[in-house]
């Protein structure tokens, strides 16, 4: 009798467990959350950090040698639509070869080199161009500075520099761009292309791209006018990044 | 016998005294985040796993009419930049920092939610009847922070749109 009430207090244990576990399957399959978006699998870990500095400038000098003819041998591209690497930030430039090794931000020319480097050789090419220095060169034919803006979109473009919007919630970019302060992997945009600069502000207001870690840059783009990313654009391509407060 | 009257009560008062104490000096500080170890996340990775990737942010509607809403604070951003909620329903709050300390306050009401890195926060709000408000960061945050705002808006409950599951609802500027 007493094995007998045991055994059946065993099945009884082993039943619920069944109905329990079952019933906890269903649910986790119920659940069914749409698939995550991930912008980017990089993200600003020590191990990262460490690993994005650790390259070896030498090295990636030589790597170099294959982006010479597109970013220009000083870092200072021809053509405004190709970015300038020279002077870099540093994290930036290692978050945006990984992306497109990841193919979380598209470019039909970048995404084949910089599947050809290895973890390595995109830490040295990181170390090279962050460290290449911005002077002018009347050998170069570089694109940078270009024309500078009128006066109505210097005023526009340096207002939104200094101190955003409060009344949109758009934050001043040098609170994240520099020079004021700066955030990992945020690119100074001082001394880029502005044709560069106006293509990445319309590629992130249309999701285009979408590698920006938390949606800032996404964000942002969209709540500026199409006349506001123009006046941006060639304050920053003009130079006048440089040299802040000189347009007001 | 009054000896033991007069012991018993200085041990209660000194546990008493306790407890107050580790609050301040934040002694119990290992044990209420290993306590709330579940809820925790890693501000730097939000967007890679867990209920904070980007696709999740925004209003989700809940089976029994309540609204859950899922926000990112960042130097210098609320995300997603407007926040839509039907009028008259619970709203469950959820929102962490990829940073710093920010504070979330609506301009016109009493609600302040302070936010911080690593940590969930939670909140139960409310709007009897529809408006806008502004978002601001009540906690100073660094260079952009006086520019740290956005907006929340309150629609009739037939207005708000019916989302498909999965699907998050917002009034950012797409
Ligand atoms: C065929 C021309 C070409 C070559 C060669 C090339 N790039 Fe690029 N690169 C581009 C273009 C164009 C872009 C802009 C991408 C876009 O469309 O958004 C770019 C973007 C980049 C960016 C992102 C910059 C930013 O501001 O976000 C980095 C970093 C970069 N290239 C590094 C390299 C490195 C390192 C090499 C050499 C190993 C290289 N590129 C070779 C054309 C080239
Ligand atoms: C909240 C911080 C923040 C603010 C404010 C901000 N940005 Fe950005 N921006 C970023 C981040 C982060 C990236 C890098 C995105 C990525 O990871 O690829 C970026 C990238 C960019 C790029 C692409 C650069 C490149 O080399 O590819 C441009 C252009 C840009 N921002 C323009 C602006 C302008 C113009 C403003 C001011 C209206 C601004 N940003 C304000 C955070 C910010
Ligand atoms: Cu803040």
């Amino acid at each position: 009798m007493r094995r007998n009430s045991g055994r059946s207090s065993v099945w009884n244990f082993l039943r619920v467990t069944a109905v329990v576990f079952a019933a906890s399957s269903l649910l986790l399959v119920a659940s069914d959350n749409a698939p995550e978006r991930v912008p980017s699998y990089v993200s600003w870990s020590q191990e990262t950090l460490a690993a994005a500095s650790a390259g070896d400038a030498f090295r990636g000098m030589l790597l170099a040698k294959r982006c010479d003819h597109c970013h220009g041998s000083e870092g200072f591209s021809a053509t405004g639509s190709t970015p300038n690497l020279a002077d870099m930030d540093e994290l930036a430039i290692w978050k945006e070869l990984e992306d497109f090794r990841s193919h979380k931000r598209i470019s039909r020319a970048m995404e084949p080199i910089a599947e050809s480097l290895s973890s390595r050789d995109v830490a040295d090419v990181v170390a090279y161009y962050s460290k290449l220095p911005v002077y002018t060169d009347p050998q170069d034919n570089r694109n940078f500075p270009g024309s500078r803006p009128g006066p109505g979109h210097a005023a526009i473009a340096s207002h939104l520099v200094a101190f955003g919007d409060g009344e949109r919630g758009i934050p001043p970019c040098q609170s994240c761009h520099g020079p004021v302060a700066y955030r990992p992997g945020v690119p100074s945009l001082m001394t880029q292309n502005s044709e560069y600069v106006l293509s990445q502000l319309e590629a992130f207001a249309n999701r285009s791209r979408a590698n920006d870690i938390n949606m800032p840059m996404r964000t942002i783009s969209t709540l500026l006018t199409e006349d506001e990313r123009h006046a941006l654009a060639e304050y920053y391509g003009s130079g006048l990044g440089l040299q802040p407060g000189s347009s007001r | 016998m009054n000896w033991r009257k007069l012991r018993t009560f200085l041990l209660t008062v000194l546990v008493l005294c306790l407890i107050p104490a580790t609050r301040y000096y934040q002694i119990d500080a290992p044990l209420l985040h290993f306590l709330k170890g579940s809820r925790d996340v890693d501000p730097l990775s939000l967007h890679l796993a867990g209920e904070f990737v980007e696709n999740n942010l925004g209003t989700e509607q809940g089976a029994d009419g309540s609204v859950t809403v899922r926000m990112i604070a960042q130097q210098y951003l609320f995300v997603p930049h407007c926040i839509l909620v039907p009028a008259g329903v619970p709203v469950h709050l959820r929102i962490t920092s990829a940073d710093v300390v920010h504070a979330l306050a609506f301009n016109g009401t009493d609600y302040n939610v302070k936010v911080l890195p690593g940590t969930i926060s939670e909140a139960q709000l409310q709007f009897s009847s529809p408006g806008e408000f502004k978002t601001v960061c009540r906690e100073f945050c660094g260079a952009g922070h006086y520019a740290m705002r956005s907006e929340l808006k309150v629609v009739p409950r037939d207005q708000f749109p019916v989302l498909r599951s999965g699907e998050r609802g917002n009034c950012a500027a797409q």
